[in-house]
């Protein structure tokens, strides 16, 4: 067993890693494909890596960003059931999801180094391998 | 139990029980269900629900889940709205969104730049 198998549980390493408050940048850019409401914006998150069972999880981003205006929110009516919110992007809703953007694309550039580094590492420890196995 | 603090704990629960119920997420969940979805220590809300419970605004089941009264859903969606009225408004100078700096960050920057005589850092 190595030091990361030792004190890391294996249920702890997630499948895949999201950056830190990647939800709120994410809600922004679906409101500006089109106003939505939660249900809608819940199924339409799976495709950037979220899970749909945290139902809660949207509905606090939600009220934050409606706090912190970048969000708002109206009442859609209904003719079939309960009244529900209509989510749509705040003016500084859309320049915070230029600026989140810009982020992530500072971020892709430092994956990017990491991969490739990474790649030169896997790729040097596979050629050492075949070598051990040839001879 | 502080009273203040049971008014702003019975627009919360209220508020998120008429999103779920509006979204179809759930309209009877159990106490637990509403501690993961509030992010709040279960025991703790368990607590304030019943005493909601006593004030007519929810309803418990025999199955151990909790629905929204006739008067919990008017007040849910009432406190709802008014919370958040004031903070989404557009300001003065806001623009339309059709405005052309919508189209880039830099285009944003400067749009933000000529309203507010700011720079825009990115």
């Amino acid at each position: 067993m190595n030091a990361a198998e030792k004190f890391i549980p294996s249920d702890t390493i997630p499948a895949h890693v999201l950056p830190k408050n990647f939800l709120r940048p994410c809600l922004l850019l679906l409101l500006r494909e089109h106003p939505a409401h939660g249900y809608d914006l819940l199924e339409r998150l799976r495709p950037l890596g979220f899970r749909r069972d945290d139902p809660g999880r949207l509905y606090r981003a939600l009220r934050s960003l409606e706090s912190d205006g970048l969000v708002r929110s109206v009442w859609e009516k209904s003719t079939s059931g309960p009244d529900r919110r209509m989510y749509e992007l705040t003016r500084a809703g859309m320049e915070f999801l230029h600026e989140s953007a810009q982020a992530l694309i500072e971020t892709d550039q430092i994956l990017d180094v990491f991969l490739s580094r990474y790649a030169e590492f896997v790729a040097l420890d596979s050629a050492k391998r075949s070598r051990a196995r040839r001879s | 139990m502080d009273e203040l603090e049971v008014l702003r704990v019975r627009d919360e629960v209220l508020q998120a029980m008429y999103w779920m119920h509006a979204e179809a997420i759930s309209s009877a969940p159990t106490a637990l269900e509403l501690s993961r979805f509030l992010a709040v220590p279960e025991g703790v809300l368990a607590t304030y629900l019943d005493r909601f419970v006593a004030d007519g605004l929810l309803e418990y089941d025999t199955t151990a889940t909790y629905k929204l009264s006739e008067s919990g859903l008017d007040s849910g969606k009432r406190t709802f709205a008014d919370e958040m009225a004031d903070l989404t408004r557009p300001t003065h100078g806001e623009c339309d969104d059709d405005c052309w700096c919508h189209d880039s960050p830099e285009a944003a920057a400067e749009c933000l730049h000529e309203r507010s005589g700011k720079i825009h850092s990115f």
